[in-house]
C-alpha cells in the first residue's frame, strides 16, 4: 500500500489502487483501470463515513451514496475515505477529528492542502488515486484544488445526486470532481451526471434536455468580474492572471471587464445562509439513534447536549451558534435577507451569459455581445503552510472566512465552476446554470494553450 | 387537596356570565396513508417497535425526505370538507427541538405558507347537539407535519426506550379561532370533526389510539390564555376545561392575574408545562430540500367532485320524509359507513325498483335484521345476510309466499349457520321448510289447519278447560303450540279461526 504520509485519507481499502476484473465493467469504458477516494462525507458501505467528525468516528452507513454506486457499477475500485474539515466546515483540512491532512503537491514544506476536500485533492495530488469526489459548498473541491494543483470540479447545482451525502448547506452542497487532468474529470462526470429519484433536488431528466449549450468557438468572450479584483489577491496570483488573459487574446479570444455588483455583499450572505442551514442540518446528531454517545445521562436533555458538546469541533460548535442565532427568532430576518441577495446575483449572473438559463421561465434569446466564461483566480494566492494557517486563524477566524470570496459566488449561483492548475495557483473558470459541459471544453483548451 | 376534589366533583359546571369563557382547538389528526410522509416505510399502529422504520424516518446522514402525495391528497380533502381556502403554493418548514424520539432534531411542518386557510365549519342545534340553533367554528389553517417517535419511560430501569415507528407519519394539524363559547360547542365541534374525517377515510379518528390529539386554549374575559396539551378523550377534554375555567375564574376573583402558559392535565387537575418567557424557540427555517407544492387553480372543486356526501348532509336526507329515519338510526348509519351502504341498496330495491313503504325497509334493517343478530349476541355482519337477500325476503313476505314469522325464523337461523352464506332466498326457505304452504288447495290447507288444531285440543284438555271456564287468553297458548307445529307458515288468524270453530 503507498505511504500516504500527508493523512488525506482517513480509512483505507485493503487492497490497493487494483479495479476488480470483472466481466460486468463497462466494456471500453475510457476509466477502467483507474481508482478513486471518496471524501468521507460520502456515504459507502464497507466502512465508516464519519463526516470528519467524533461523533461518526464509529458510524457505518447501511447504504451508499448514488454517487458512489454509479462509480462501482463501473467496474472502479475505490481505494479509500478522504479526509476533510468536520462536516466540511474549513478552507484547510485542519479541522478534523482525524487531524489535519497536508499537502502532498510540496515535499519540502507542510502547507495546507486547502479544504474542506482537503483530504481528496491530497490523495490525486500524492498519486494514492486517479480521481476523488469532493463536496463543494462555497468552494470546498476549487479551493484544494488550486492548493495542490490539481483539477477540481464543482457541477452545476442538481445535475450531481446528493442521495447519501452528509449535508452541510443543503441549498450550496455539490458533489465535485477532482483528478490531475481534465479528460478523466470530464469522463467521472459523465457517469455520474444524471437525474436520481431519491434527490428531490436532482434537475429531472426533461429539464436537462432543454439546456442550452454554449456553441464551441475559437473566439469566446470571457467576463472578467471586476468586484472580484481585491487588494487581498497576491502579487503572483495577479500575475498570473494578467497573463492568462492575455494569453487568451492573442489566441482569438475577446475580453471583458463585467460587473456584479451583489459580491460586495456575498460573503456575510453567504456564512448566514450556510451555517444557519448547518445548524439545522447538523441538529440530528444527538447520539441517540447512531454516533458518538455517553453510557448514560441523568436526562434526556443532558444526554444530547452532552452528547454533541463533546463531539463537535470548535469550528463546527461556532457555526452551529451562529446558525442558530440567525434562526432565532429575535434575530430579525436574516436568512430571508441573504437569500434576497442570493436571488439578485442568481440574475445578475443570467444578465452575464450569452446562453439563457433553464431555471428561468421566460427565457432569452441567446445573445452575442456578453460573456461565454467567467474568469478569475480561485485563490488568493498560494497556500499557507500549516503554521501560518492555524496562527491567522486564531488572530481572527474571520481572516479564513474572507478566502471564499472567489469561489463562492459560483456556489451561491448554483452555476458550474472549474479550478485548473495553469502555474502555482488555479484560475476558475464559470459557465451558464447548467452548461457545465462547455465549462469543462473551454477548461480543457485553457490547460492544453498552457502546456 | 380537598379545595381540588370539590372543582373537580362540584355540583353541576356552568359558566359563569360574569366571567366569559372563550375558547380554541388544536387538532392533530394522523392520515390514513398505506406509506410515511416523506419515505416509503409503511405507517402502523400496532406493529413490533422499530420495524418500520426507513433511512429517513431515522435520521441517517445522507438521506433525504420526498412527498407522499397520498398525504397530500388526505389533507386536501379534509381542507375542501373544512370549507378552507386551499393555498396553491405551500411550503414546509423546519421547527427545531431536541428530543430522543425526533430523529432529525427538528420537526418538518408548514409554518409560513400552510396548505388551507381560512375554514369553518358550521355546528346546529339538531344534530350536533349544542344548546344554539347555529354556531360557526372558524378555522385559521391547517397544515402538513410529521408526527414523531415515541418515548417510553421505563421508570424501574430508569430508562427510555424510543419507538420510532410513528416518526414521520402524516399528520394534519388544524387550528381553530377561539369562536366556542360553552363545553357544548367543544364537544360538538371535536364530535363532529372526528365523524367527518372517519367518513372521509382520512383519519381513523379514534381519540383513544393518539390518531387524533386535541390541544384546547383558554381565556376568560380577555385575560391572558393558557393552553392544555394533549387531551385524549371527550371526558379529559371536558374535565380539563372545566378544571381550568373554575381555576382561572377563582384566581381573577381573588384578583390575582392569569399568566400565558402551556399546562398538562394529569387526570385531576392542570399543571403548569412552560411559561411564555421559557417557550422554545423553534428556530423556523424553509426545508429547502422540498419543493414548494404547487397546485392548479381548480384542485378545491375537483377534490370537492371526488368527495362522497358529507356527514350532515347524509343526516339531513336520511331524517326527511323520502327515508323517515329517526335522527338516532341516521346518526347510527352515518358512524357506521358499510351499515349506510347495506341501508342505501336496501332503500333502492325496496322504495325506487319495486315502490314498497319506506317503512318496510327501516323495520327490517334495524328491527328485524340488526335485532336478530343483537338477540343472538353477535355483531351485525353485513357480509352474511347481503342486502339483495334481505330485500328478496322482504319481497317475500309482501308477496305473501313466506309469514312474517317464517322471514324472522330464517334470518336467526342463516345467522347461525354462517356456511348458508351461499344460498338464495328460495334455497334457504326450501332447507328451513319455511314457505307458506301455497301447492294446497284451500279445501287442503283448511282440512290440514283442522287436524291440527284437533291434535292440540286433544292432547291439552287442562288448556281447554280453561278456555271453556272463560280464561279466553289461554286461546293464544293453543295459537301458539299451533304456529311452531307449522313453523309458522299458516297465519295465526288461521288457527284462532278454527280454534274458535272447534272450541263453540
Amino acid at each position: 500500500m503507498a505511504h500516504d504520509a500527508w493523512n488525506s485519507l482517513v480509512s483505507r481499502r485493503v487492497a490497493d489502487a487494483t479495479p476488480p476484473e470483472s466481466p460486468e465493467t463497462t466494456t471500453g469504458s475510457q476509466l477502467q483501470g483507474t481508482t478513486f477516494a471518496v471524501k468521507d462525507n460520502i456515504a459507502t458501505t464497507a466502512e465508516a463515513t464519519t463526516g470528519g467528525s467524533r461523533t461518526l468516528e464509529s458510524y457505518t452507513s447501511p447504504f451508499a451514496a448514488t454517487v458512489v454506486q454509479l462509480l462501482e457499477q463501473e467496474g472502479l475500485a475505490m481505494v479509500g475515505k478522504a479526509n476533510l474539515d468536520e462536516f466540511g466546515m474549513g478552507s484547510s483540512t485542519t479541522n478534523s477529528w482525524f487531524g489535519t491532512t497536508t499537502n502532498a503537491r510540496y515535499e519540502n514544506d507542510v502547507r495546507v492542502a486547502g479544504g474542506s476536500s482537503g483530504g481528496s485533492a491530497s490523495a490525486v495530488a500524492a498519486n494514492l488515486a486517479t480521481f476523488s469526489l469532493g463536496t463543494d459548498t462555497g468552494g470546498s473541491v476549487r479551493l484544494p484544488a488550486s492548493y495542490c494543483g490539481v483539477v477540481g470540479f464543482k457541477p452545476s447545482y442538481g445535475r450531481v445526486s446528493r442521495w447519501g451525502v452528509i449535508p452541510y448547506a443543503q441549498t450550496l452542497d455539490t458533489v465535485g470532481i477532482l483528478a490531475r487532468d481534465i479528460d478523466t474529470v470530464l469522463r467521472v462526470f459523465g457517469v455520474l451526471d444524471r437525474h436520481d429519484p431519491k434527490d428531490p433536488t436532482s434537475i429531472t431528466t426533461e429539464v436537462r434536455g432543454k439546456i442550452a449549450k454554449t456553441t464551441p468557438s475559437t473566439s469566446y468572450t470571457f467576463g472578467v468580474p471586476s468586484q472580484l479584483i481585491v487588494q487581498e489577491l497576491s502579487p503572483e496570483v495577479i500575475d498570473q492572471w494578467t497573463s492568462v488573459l492575455e494569453k487568451l487574446q492573442e489566441q482569438g479570444h475577446k475580453i471583458r471587464q463585467v460587473s456584479l455588483p451583489s459580491i460586495k455583499q456575498l460573503l456575510p450572505a453567504y456564512y448566514t445562509l450556510a451555517t444557519a442551514e448547518a445548524a439545522s442540518n447538523l441538529s440530528r446528531y444527538d447520539g441517540v439513534r447512531y454516533g458518538h454517545s455517553a453510557e448514560s445521562a441523568p436526562s434526556p436533555t443532558e444526554l444530547i447536549t452532552g452528547n454533541r458538546h463533546d463531539a463537535f469541533g470548535p469550528e463546527v460548535q461556532r457555526r452551529i451558534l451562529l446558525g442558530n442565532y440567525t434562526l432565532s427568532s429575535s434575530s430579525g430576518d436574516h436568512y430571508l435577507r441573504a437569500t434576497k441577495i442570493r436571488e439578485q446575483l442568481v440574475h445578475e449572473f443570467n444578465e452575464i451569459f450569452n446562453v439563457p438559463s433553464v431555471l428561468f421561465a421566460d427565457a432569452k434569446p441567446v445573445q452575442t455581445d456578453n460573456c461565454d466564461f467567467l474568469i478569475s483566480p480561485t485563490a488568493f494566492g498560494p497556500p499557507p503552510t500549516v503554521e501560518e494557517y492555524l496562527k491567522k486563524n486564531e488572530e481572527n477566524f474571520l481572516n479564513t472566512y474572507i478566502n471564499d470570496l472567489m469561489t463562492v459566488p459560483a456556489s451561491l449561483a448554483g452555476i458550474p465552476a472549474v479550478s485548473i492548475p495553469l502555474n502555482e495557483t488555479g484560475i476558475q473558470i464559470m459557465g451558464q446554470f447548467g452548461d457545465d459541459e462547455s465549462v469543462l471544453a473551454v477548461a480543457k483548451d485553457l490547460m492544453e494553450m498552457f502546456e | 387537596m380537598i379545595f381540588k376534589r370539590l372543582l373537580r366533583t362540584g355540583s353541576k359546571f356552568n359558566l359563569d356570565p360574569n366571567y366569559k369563557f372563550k375558547c380554541g382547538v388544536e387538532i392533530h389528526t394522523q392520515l390514513k396513508s398505506k406509506y410515511k410522509l416523506f419515505s416509503l416505510s409503511k405507517t402502523s399502529f400496532n406493529a413490533e417497535p422499530n420495524s418500520n422504520v426507513s433511512y429517513f424516518d431515522c435520521g441517517l446522514p445522507g438521506s433525504q425526505p420526498k412527498l407522499n402525495p397520498e398525504a397530500l391528497y388526505l389533507a386536501l380533502k379534509t381542507a375542501v370538507a373544512m370549507n378552507s381556502d386551499i393555498q396553491l403554493n405551500s411550503t414546509f418548514e423546519r421547527k427545531h427541538y431536541f428530543y430522543p424520539d425526533q430523529p432529525l432534531g427538528y420537526q418538518i411542518t408548514q409554518h409560513y405558507h400552510p396548505i388551507a386557510k381560512n375554514g369553518y365549519l358550521e355546528l346546529s342545534g339538531r344534530y350536533d347537539n349544542i344548546p344554539e340553533d347555529s354556531k360557526i367554528i372558524n378555522i385559521e389553517q391547517i397544515q402538513i407535519e410529521q408526527d414523531t417517535g415515541k418515548t417510553n419511560y421505563d421508570k424501574f430501569g430508569q430508562t427510555i426506550k424510543v419507538d420510532l415507528n410513528r416518526s414521520n407519519t402524516p399528520l394534519i394539524e388544524l387550528v381553530t379561532k377561539p369562536d366556542f363559547e360553552n363545553l357544548e360547542q367543544v364537544r360538538a365541534f371535536v364530535k363532529k370533526y372526528q365523524t367527518i374525517v372517519r367518513h372521509l377515510d382520512i383519519c381513523s379518528g379514534d381519540l383513544e389510539t393518539g390518531a387524533i390529539r386535541v390541544d384546547v386554549n383558554i381565556s376568560i374575559n380577555g385575560n391572558p390564555r393558557v393552553e392544555i396539551k394533549n387531551l385524549g378523550s371527550h371526558s379529559e377534554i371536558q374535565d380539563a376545561l372545566k378544571f381550568e375555567y373554575q381555576r382561572q375564574k377563582t384566581a381573577l376573583e381573588n384578583r390575582h392575574s392569569i399568566v400565558q402558559e402551556t399546562r398538562g392535565w394529569n387526570g385531576k387537575e392542570t399543571l403548569s408545562l412552560r411559561s411564555k418567557e421559557d417557550a422554545v424557540d423553534y428556530r423556523y427555517v424553509p426545508d429547502s430540500e422540498l419543493p414548494i407544492i404547487r397546485l392548479s387553480a381548480g384542485i378545491a372543486e375537483e377534490i370537492s367532485s371526488q368527495l362522497p356526501e358529507l356527514p350532515q348532509t347524509i343526516l339531513e336526507r336520511l331524517c326527511g320524509k323520502t327515508y323517515g329515519l329517526e335522527l338516532k338510526y341516521a346518526r347510527f348509519l352515518v358512524e357506521n359507513k358499510e351499515i349506510l351502504a347495506y341501508y342505501n341498496e336496501i332503500f333502492d330495491n325496496i322504495v325506487v325498483e319495486n315502490k314498497k313503504p319506506v317503512k318496510l325497509a327501516n323495520n327490517w334493517l334495524f328491527h328485524e335484521l340488526m335485532g336478530a343478530f343483537s338477540k343472538l349476541d353477535q355483531k351485525f355482519d353485513v357480509e352474511l345476510f347481503p342486502p339483495r337477500k334481505l330485500s328478496a325476503l322482504i319481497l317475500k313476505v309482501t308477496d305473501n309466499k313466506i309469514s312474517q314469522t317464517s322471514a324472522k325464523i330464517l334470518l336467526s337461523q342463516v345467522i347461525q349457520n354462517p356456511e348458508d352464506v351461499q344460498l338464495s332466498i328460495d334455497e334457504l326457505i326450501e332447507q328451513y321448510d319455511l314457505g307458506n304452504p301455497e301447492d294446497m288447495s284451500e279445501l287442503e290447507l283448511d282440512e290440514a289447519v283442522g287436524e291440527i288444531c284437533q291434535e292440540i285440543i286433544e292432547t291439552n284438555m287442562d288448556v281447554v278447560e280453561k278456555i271453556k271456564n272463560g280464561q279466553k287468553n289461554s286461546m293464544k297458548y293453543l295459537i301458539g303450540l299451533a304456529m311452531r307445529e307449522t313453523q309458522g307458515k299458516v297465519k295465526a288468524s288461521e288457527f284462532a279461526k278454527k280454534f274458535n270453530n272447534l272450541l263453540k
